[in-house]
């Protein structure tokens, strides 16, 4: 988090470091941070509306906070309490409600001075607003600096941004995909996807080059965002990307690739079930903004009759970027964590017992010449054991985060037997012959919930080259409600695959195997807590997702059918304009994908392990919206119901 | 990239105003406005607590700033040869040590004071919180600047304790004139930073000590007239002896010294630990004592209970007995 990193020669670097700079400088009262460590303290209080607590919560912890001199921080809607001769920093959208709040601070008298930062920029009649209540408080004064941080989205990897989390039901696949969408609505969603992507380009500090298909929505947001874009850059006394700030972005001669891409390209994969740690968190457990909330259950034991019965605990965790077991693992196949954290319990253990030994050893207090040199050399060693003590603490803190994170969906995979649905799946996207017919999967009784059925199903349909015939359909349906399943995702779908089919050929997801591995070697190797017989142990293959090729051919220059009429749009070029021949004939070095519609971690694990392959280059994943299998499902049951 | 509309916004307030004389609202304009402002400040609780924070923090900065001023007085090893202008004597030094150290604890007391006396009157929740918190950031203040106190202290003795070293293997006078002076160090000495550099001190006093008489008779016996060869030769063996004698010694010292400083720095870490545990063990404590009293209690219930239930047994029993002998005698009475 050191200005210094900002000198990196890379456009697309961490944007989640870059995204933390500006949070701290604007903490700082948006004045470059400068550590000091013999500095004054300064002290504050932090406003910020539900908006600004998703931003800034993946970012920076209670501790960090507190080390940038923050005593409280508050919701703007709550009540607060006046604080007399504490400036305060408020980090709120410019919405009417907001700013009416910020009003009635300013007429309470409640902090001494204000720094407001909105999110995003906010309108002239809006700040007036303001400027109104400060004259009525006769509070001029206090207002010390108002700013537009540009900071509208919710960064959650290094590599990986959201949208929103708050209102997510306006920009939704759901909102953005019904039937009976105004023209009016669907502005305002386009504006609301739009003005984070400026923001998220103005924090990156680049002007990208846009490409996107024809026809979709993410066509629609490339037209908005290239005009909003050229507008800002037009404008040369307020332009956003010129300047000082802007050093990093001058030093790469290339600029990045932003590929729009829309959420209908690929049904399938949202509904995928998944093996990856990552990804199997977010499907099975609840799970967002990088926090895990697991209900433990404290045990089945017989409890007297008459007692209450035994409250679950809620546990949440934190899986944070200091984390370095979560950071390395994130992707790994899930065998392959749970065989990680039993040999970081086994360090862990074996690190505790040198501890304890070396107590035992101080034991022996001068009794003779020999044991006094030992004696001075274990006192090197304690000092040194002690000093590594919090160390130690705080990796079994972790392993028993990790212990209890992957225990939770061990239970998920063993209900509901979802290494079958992963193995037929996989088989089934790459078209090799499946060795069980679907319906005897559907009908099997204990294999998966009723979502995971028709999760199935559904990529079954998407998937096949010709539509089965109406007797299938009707046993397949008839043994879907048997299972217990809401039919209306598949009218959805139904409706879906017709377009599709007259727009283009839908897409084929590669080829792909897996293999199971031995049984039997698996359980002799393991022999831990995580009791894996029963699970298949499935390692992927490398495979392509339809988001990762389109992503290659554009980034490579290559020729597809599927991407050679994407269009394309340069904000920097002075003459407006829809060819569709690039001017730029070079592979592109940083790639930023956006997914209009919401995705997944799924694509997100596969353009990183896309990525990984290749030298040099860079891939930043966004989404309107991060929603797992089940939420989508319900989206797509509500469509199915119109 | 964050943009300034503190400008914008100037404006604005401007615009607002002009538009208000211009729509003739009453906006507690012009110069009522400003008297108002006035008025609305002074009656203010100017906030008792954090004019004396400040207050505080402008003492540690002060304190702050003489350190760094005359650090490179202080640290600068080669004074004796350097000129009058930039030399510090050592009396000058232990003078700042001192002043140093006072200052620093009544710092420290009235960090404790605005602490009680804040938290007392007030009853906001958020409030407490803050001030807490702005209390916790000033004690973490004074540490640092204390720990720039104490790492030039740090060198400042270490490099005393090396001169002795060194200086112990020169003839007699300049061992004198050092030993003269860590006495001095040792008595002016009373804060707990540099209590570690005590002990080491002390030892080679000692030692120092007890070479000296044995140099006394040393120098007495050589003032006698010329000696036979054999006793020369007597008197060299004798001398490498002792020499191996006090490098034993001397070694051993060092070792001990080293070892003691360590055990120091462990002790450091020990007591804050037993200090946070002392907090958790109180809060525990205060806890099982809740817990037994509540047993109790639940205990006493409970008896009472058992009583109730056989007294309500009792009745029930005597009630039933009653019955069937009002039944029996209405019987006996009837046939």
């Amino acid at each position: 988090m050191v200005g210094g990193k900002m000198a990196v020669a890379v456009a697309a670097a961490s944007i989640r470091e870059r995204q933390t700079v500006a949070l701290k400088r604007m903490l700082n009262f948006n004045v470059p941070h400068v550590k000091n460590s013999t500095g004054e303290p300064v002290w504050k209080v932090l406003v910020y509306d539900r908006f600004g607590q998703d931003i800034i919560s993946p970012l920076l912890s209670v501790k960090e906070l507190r080390d940038m001199g923050i005593t409280l921080h508050l919701l703007l809607h709550s009540d607060r309490d006046p604080i007399p001769d504490v400036p305060a920093v408020y980090f709120v959208m410019p919405t009417e409600e907001n700013i009416d709040r910020m009003c009635q601070d300013l007429r309470n008298q409640l902090y001494e001075s204000y720094y407001l930062n909105f999110i995003s920029a906010i309108s002239r009649s809006k700040l007036e607003d303001i400027a109104n209540a400060a004259l009525a408080a006769s509070a001029v004064t206090q207002v010390a600096k108002v700013f537009d941080q540009y900071l509208n989205f919710i960064t959650l990897e290094d590599d990986m941004f959201v949208l929103c989390n708050q209102n997510k039901e306006l920009i939704s696949y759901r909102a953005i995909n019904r039937p009976d969408i105004t023209d009016t609505e669907m502005e305002t969603v386009m504006d609301t996807i739009v003005d984070s992507l400026f923001c998220f380009f103005v924090t990156l500090g680049a002007v990208p080059i846009i490409r996107c298909s024809r026809g979709t929505a993410a066509e629609m947001v490339a037209v908005k965002l290239d005009k909003k874009l050229r507008e800002n850059l037009r404008d040369a006394r307020n332009s956003l990307f010129t300047g000082d700030t802007l050093g990093a972005g001058q030093f790469s001669f290339q600029r990045p690739l932003l590929v729009l891409v829309d959420r209908n390209i690929d049904l399938a994969t949202p509904l995928h079930h998944t093996w990856t740690y990552q990804a199997l968190v977010h499907d099975v457990l609840d799970f967002h903004l990088n926090r895990v909330n697991l209900e433990e259950s404290t045990g089945v034991e017989n409890s007297p009759a008459g007692a209450r019965p035994k409250r679950k605990n809620k546990k949440s965790y934190d899986l944070t970027p200091v984390d370095k077991f979560w950071q390395k693992h994130k992707g790994s196949p899930f065998p392959e964590v749970a065989e990680s954290v039993q040999q970081e319990l086994e360090y862990y253990r074996a690190q505790e017992d040198e501890v304890k030994r070396l107590k035992s050893i101080m034991g022996l207090e001068g009794e003779d010449e020999g044991a006094i040199s030992m004696l001075s050399d274990n006192t090197a060693k304690l000092t040194s054991a002690v000093s590594s003590l919090p160390e130690l603490l705080e990796k079994k803190r972790l392993i028993d985060l990790h212990t209890n994170v992957a225990t939770a969906v061990l239970e998920h995979i063993k209900a509901r037997k979802l290494d079958v649905y992963f193995e037929y799946e996989e088989k089934i996207m790459s078209k090799t012959t499946l060795d069980k017919s679907l319906l005897d999967i559907i009908s099997d009784p204990d294999a998966g919930t009723p979502e995971d059925k028709m999760r199935l199903f559904l990529i079954y349909y998407i998937s096949t080259q010709q539509v089965p015939s109406e007797a299938d359909l009707e046993q397949y349906k008839k043994a879907l409600t048997d299972a217990g399943c809401n039919l209306n995702p598949l009218q959805y779908i139904k409706q879906w695959k017709a377009f599709a089919k007259m727009a283009s050929a839908p897409a084929s997801y590669g080829n792909t195997t897996t293999k199971p591995m031995g049984l039997l070697s698996r359980v002799m190797n393991t022999g831990s807590q995580f009791v894996m017989e029963g699970v298949k142990n499935l390692v992927l293959k490398q495979q392509n997702l339809p988001v990762t090729r389109i992503l290659d051919n554009l980034m490579e220059m290559k020729s597809n059918p599927e991407t050679d009429d994407y269009r394309y749009f340069d904000p920097k070029m002075l003459r407006g304009n829809d060819s569709s021949v690039p001017r730029n004939k070079n592979p592109f070095q940083e790639a930023i994908v956006f997914v209009v519609g919401g995705g997944n971690y799924i694509e997100y694990q596969n353009l990183v392990d896309y990525i990984k392959g290749k030298q040099g280059k860079h891939i930043l994943y966004g989404c309107s919206e991060l929603f797992n299998a089940s939420q989508f499902i319900k989206q797509l049951s509500q469509l199915g119901q119109k | 990239m964050a943009v300034d509309i503190t400008l914008l916004f100037r404006a604005s307030v401007k615009t607002v105003k002009t538009r208000n004389k211009a729509l003739g609202v009453a906006v507690g304009g012009g110069a009522e406005g400003s008297r108002d402002e006035l008025f609305r400040r002074s009656p203010r609780p100017k906030g008792d607590f954090s004019s004396r924070a400040r207050e505080v923090i402008s003492h540690i900065g002060k304190l702050r700033d003489f350190l760094l001023e005359h650090r490179k007085d202080y640290i600068n090893a080669y004074s004796h040869i350097m000129s009058e202008y930039g030399r510090m004597t050592d009396a000058e030094r232990d003078q700042i040590d001192q002043d140093a150290q006072i200052f620093m604890r009544t710092c420290s007391e009235a960090i404790q004071q605005l602490r009680t006396e804040a938290l007392k009157e007030i009853h906001s929740q958020q409030v407490k919180e803050h001030r807490t918190a702005v209390l916790d950031f000033i004690q973490d203040y004074l540490k640092r600047v204390c720990k720039l106190y104490s790492e030039q202290r740090a060198i400042r003795v270490k490099r005393v304790v090396d001169k002795k070293r060194l200086s112990k293997l020169e003839p007699e006078p300049n061992t004198k004139t050092r030993e003269s002076t860590s006495p001095e160090k040792v008595s002016q000495n009373s804060s707990k930073d540099s209590e570690e550099k005590l002990a080491p001190e002390e030892y080679p006093e000692k030692i120092l000590t007890e070479a000296e008489p044995q140099l006394g008779t040393w120098g007495d016996g050589k003032g006698e007239d010329e000696l036979s060869p054999e006793e020369i030769q007597m008197f060299e063996q004798e001398n490498q002896r002792l020499i191996g004698e006090m490098n034993n010694l001397f070694d051993e010292v060092r070792q001990i010294e080293g070892r003691v400083v360590e055990i120091s720095r462990l002790q450091e870490i020990f007591t804050e630990k037993v200090l946070q545990q002392e907090a958790e063990i109180d809060n525990i404590h205060q806890l099982v004592v809740g817990a037994t009293e509540n047993i109790k209690e639940g205990n006493e219930d409970i008896r009472e209970a058992i009583k109730n239930n056989a007294g309500f047994r009792v009745w029930i029993l005597f009630f039933l007995v009653m019955c069937s002998f009002s039944l029996l005698f209405l019987d006996w009475y009837d046939s």
